[in-house]
């Protein structure tokens, strides 16, 4: 139990049946009527601008313009130019349609549009921000990020090739829209991907050093929702109630860690992500039980009680106390063994043939650098990272 | 039930246990930075010329390290000659004399929402490393294993570069208990 901690979280969720519907209502309860829509072309190109124009359409609600070019890594000149079309647009809101890059382009975006300015590196860093920004609501279109809920932003400085990080309370959205429709198309190994980097939020809040009765609360909500849903999506895609408990475990994992942090698998899975190329759930899904075995010593006890939203009471019961937290790991190695088997989602960095033994270094390197690194419970030295990096390398299991 | 009211003496006593705590943590992590290869090795990243300041919010005491270049740091007393790079900002002066009377880690005390970071995150990880390694030295080895994660296995610095700063935290020791009590 820790002795201090803050939890927060003002963000209204709008999930379920019908949740796109609720935003014209809930748009005009704050005051707006003219939002622009950000979002990328993978969105678009998967028809899902359909129903949240439609929805908007029917309930009276015109969007005034949208922006459909964000890139999978956003910059700076794209937050520009989308402030510059939302002053000549004269909106008055942000709707967010995508996955991280969307709704992380669209926090700065309302930077740059409530503030005043065109230069969004000039509010980089933490505590800027002094007052409430312009109506704006996300609507995730991945299970994984956790980004509609979480209060940063990172954009990349084109000019200087920096990752720019934008830090406050008032970047969170007004309000998250889970709706299942949202989620239905998209494609298995992103689809697990992206449920594992969940998972992933959530474990790591729970081991965490800023762990906290709250935010533990939906951390272990969200990793019993991600066990039982994940398989069942994989088998049947279509499914709209477990694409729903995804979702909502998503958006659970992204309160817990944005109120608890992450840890050594983030670190890891930030520095691989950028120097090889690699998604950001994927990362997280190659690192997640070597550093949970790293960790072992000092997180034995929360790691055990995890077995039971991992596995079920049944086996928790059935598992001896002292045997509780390598039986979780086992559990994250057998689901990881059956999603490279529905997918092909690689578990080790060989099997991504994207990384070469040589970068290992640099990685190890970086992940030193990364915040993330501060909230793991052991402390990391670089011969350490090397020593993780060297096992998620090759299977040690037979390959199935 | 009587209502305790907070004695200026104890609230005084810790500003200055804090304000001399900050000059033995600075003039320390000068010394250490001219002997020890792992803290040479950590600061080398820095920027040549990189300020880096410790202190409490609102107008408290402060620390100010500068990072000449090759790893080594020079103690600038508690005001920066020039724009800080990074600052490490305690939220109360409560908050600061828990990190520096070792009866909160560092890290923790981030974990607890205790301290800001203002500048780059990579220099805030780095910098928390070095004063996790300059605990290490200048703690007794009971009170360091309570102030950082691990105590490294490897420390070896001349006994007598660090005994000035081990007598004086003998005595902030001692104080420490008093003001618990
Ligand atoms: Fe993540």
């Amino acid at each position: 139990m820790p002795s201090y901690y803050e939890f927060f979280c003002p963000v209204k969720v709008i999930a379920g049946k019908a949740a796109l519907e609720h935003i014209p209502y809930e748009l005009s309860g704050l005051g707006a009527s003219r939002p622009l829509l950000i979002t990328d072309q993978g969105v678009r190109a998967a028809g899902l601008l359909d129903p949240v124009m439609a929805a908007c359409d029917e309930g009276g609600l015109r969007i005034v313009t949208i922006y459909d070019k964000v890139p999978p890594d956003s910059s700076t000149t794209v937050v520009r130019d989308i402030a510059a079309i939302y002053r000549a647009e004269h909106c008055d809101s942000i709707i967010a349609v995508g996955g991280g890059s969307s709704i992380d382009t669209a926090k700065a975006v309302n930077i740059l549009v409530s503030e005043g300015g065109e230069d969004i590196a000039a509010y980089s860093g933490a505590g800027i921000l002094k007052r409430a920004l312009k109506p704006f609501f996300a609507v995730p279109t991945t299970a994984g990020t956790g980004s509609e809920v979480t209060s940063i932003a990172v954009i990349t400085d084109t000019e200087k090739s920096v990752k720019l990080p934008f830090t406050s309370p008032f970047l969170l959205p007004n309000a998250a829209i889970i709706d299942p429709r949202m989620t239905l198309t998209l494609p298995p190994q992103i689809t697990a991907a992206t449920a594992m980097d969940a998972m992933t939020h959530a474990i790591e809040a729970f081991t965490g050093m800023a762990k906290n009765p709250l935010s533990d609360a939906y951390a272990t909500a969200a990793i019993q929702k991600i066990s039982g849903a994940l398989l069942t999506v994989m088998a049947e895609p279509k499914n709209a109630t477990a694409r729903l408990e995804l979702a909502q475990a998503s958006t659970m994992a992204g309160i817990a860690f944005s109120n608890s942090m992450v840890g050594l698998v983030h670190a890891l899975g930030h520095a691989t992500g950028a120097l090889c190329h690699l998604p950001h759930g994927l990362c997280m899904s190659l690192y997640l039980p070597y550093a949970l075995e790293y960790n072992l010593e000092s997180i034995r006890e929360p790691l055990g009680e995890l077995l039971l939203y991992l596995e079920g009471a049944d086996t928790y019961a059935a598992t001896p106390p002292i045997r509780r937290a390598e039986a979780a790991i086992s559990a994250i190695r057998r689901l990881r063994d059956e999603l490279y088997q529905r997918c092909r989602l690689p578990r080790t960095l060989e099997e991504t043939g994207k990384v070469t033994r040589s970068q290992l270094n640099t990685i190890a390197r970086r992940a030193l650098d990364d915040g993330a690194i501060i909230f793991n419970p052991k402390e990391v030295t670089y011969e350490d990272a090397i020593a993780v990096l060297e096992r998620a390398w090759h299977q040690p299991h037979p390959v199935a | 039930m009587r209502v305790k009211r907070l004695q200026p003496m104890a609230a005084r006593a810790r500003r200055r246990y804090v304000e001399a705590m900050f000059q033995v943590l600075g003039r320390a992590l000068q010394a250490v930075s001219e002997v020890d290869a792992n803290v040479q090795g950590e600061a080398r990243v820095l920027p040549a010329g990189f300020m880096f300041e410790m202190k409490v919010m609102p107008r408290g005491s402060a620390l100010v390290v500068e990072h000449t270049g090759e790893g080594r740091f020079r103690y600038h007393g508690s005001s920066a000659p020039k724009p800080v790079n990074l600052s490490i900002q305690f939220k109360h002066l409560a908050h600061a004399f828990l990190v520096l009377s070792f009866q909160e880690k560092t890290s923790v005390a981030f974990a607890h929402d205790r301290m800001l970071v203002d500048g780059d995150i990579s220099h805030a990880v780095r910098m928390t490393r070095i004063l996790n390694r300059l605990e290490a030295f200048i703690l007794p080895r009971v009170i360091a294993s309570r102030a950082v994660k691990q105590y490294p296995a490897n420390l070896h610095l001349p006994e007598k570069l660090l005994s000035g700063a081990k007598i004086y935290l003998n005595v902030a020791n001692q104080f420490v208990h008093a003001v618990r009590a």
